[in-house]
């Protein structure tokens, strides 16, 4: 599980270093695809508690989101509408059940795992 | 799942892995990115992206209105130097124009003027007529003026005015019985003319011998001339008629 934190920090390290500019029109996209991204990674995460975590749905899941938010978000800039706050009320309350399943789940593991260690902590690499 | 040592189950395990870094990682790097950017803009601009694009409305409108204005400021100054230019033309020629008239007025005898000159002071003769003597003799006639005037003009004066009436270009000296008219207004003696001019040529030129005071004295009128440092000749107070004449283009 290390290596995917890992990459999450590189990443964000390297966009703080970097110097790459969003231009002004495309930040609403990027705001959305972000909020995609949460999403699915929660998402994921969710399912790896659940032990049905499954790479190419997450991928798929990851992409198609990301994709439908930022289509329509131009939908929204294209008829004047801000759909894409749609896209923004569904994915929060996604993140929001996902956080809340985990929070969950992960306090029943801390409960039953008190006297039994730290064994069921799923994905580890051995 | 729980540290299984199934060989294939830890390749998919580490493929996994792998794959969820790549993709956290560019999560990562555009949420950073992201971020970087909203805060720039908060540093530089000090407005939130949110409310960029109204702002950017608002600019585009505030940058064509200004441009218009831009316009609308050089279009009045152009208009602007255009009326100073004009102003500076019409000031000059008009002080020159003035200036002109101002000569012309004077040289018209419209102006009073005042300088050194003379005064020549004529009156009928005081000798008592016998009987059978002409009348003539004793009553200075038009002529008598005239030729004075003649003198007075002729020895350089500038201006000159008999009883108060100014000799202009148009001036006619006449007779009407024992008046004269000058300037079509009826004088009468003592005759005073002034003249403004050198007052010691003047005075020469009219004393000279042969000369028309001279003539009068001999026929016993009593003429005195005087000089004097400051003599004011009135304005011409006639109209000039210009009915038939016009002005006639000579080559240069």
């Amino acid at each position: 599980m290390w290596l995917p934190v890992l990459g999450l920090l590189a990443g964000i390290v390297l966009g703080f270093l970097s110097s790459v500019e969003i231009p002004l029109g495309v930040v609403k996209y990027t705001a959305i695809a972000i909020l995609a991204a949460i999403d699915t990674i929660l998402g994921g995460l969710r399912a790896q508690l659940e032990d049905r975590f499954d790479l190419s749905i997450f991928l798929s899941g990851f992409f198609a989101n990301t994709f439908f938010a930022a289509l329509l978000t131009a939908i929204g800039d294209l008829l004047g509408v801000d759909i894409y706050l749609g896209a923004v009320i569904a994915f929060s309350i996604r993140i929001f059940g996902n956080v809340g399943f985990i929070r969950r789940d992960l306090l029943e593991r801390y409960w039953r795992g008190a006297g039994r260690g730290p064994a069921g902590e799923p994905g580890r690499a051995p | 799942m729980l540290g299984s040592p199934h060989p294939l189950r830890v390749w998919k395990i580490s493929r996994l892995q792998a794959t969820l870094a790549v993709l956290l990682a560019a999560a990562g790097f555009l949420a950073a990115t992201q971020v970087r950017n909203e805060l720039l803009i908060r540093q530089q601009l000090r407005v939130p992206s949110q409310r960029l694009e109204e702002l950017g409305f608002v600019l585009r409108e505030q940058e064509r209105a200004r441009a218009a204005l831009e316009q609308q400021i050089a279009a009045l100054r152009e208009q602007l130097r255009a009326y100073e230019q004009g102003a500076a033309q019409g000031r000059a020629r008009l002080e020159v124009l003035s200036r002109d008239l101002e000569r012309l007025r004077v040289l018209a005898g419209l102006v009073a003027v005042a300088g050194p000159g003379v005064v020549v002071e004529l009156d009928d003769s005081p000798q008592p007529l016998r009987p059978g003597d002409d009348p003539n003799t004793v009553i200075l006639h038009y002529t008598d003026l005239q030729a004075v005037v003649n003198d007075l003009w002729a020895s350089g004066a500038d201006a000159v005015a008999i009883n108060g009436e100014r000799v202009v270009v148009s001036t006619g000296l006449t007779c009407v019985g024992t008046t004269i008219l000058c300037n079509a207004k009826r004088m009468a003696p003592p005759y005073r003319i002034v003249a403004i001019g050198n007052p010691a040529a003047l005075q020469a030129y009219l004393s000279r011998p042969g000369g028309v005071l001279e003539a009068l004295r001999a026929f016993g009128f009593p003429v005195k001339i005087t000089t004097a440092p400051r003599l004011v000749v009135p304005a011409y107070r006639g109209g000039y008629r210009f009915t038939f004449a016009r002005p006639v283009e000579t080559p240069p």
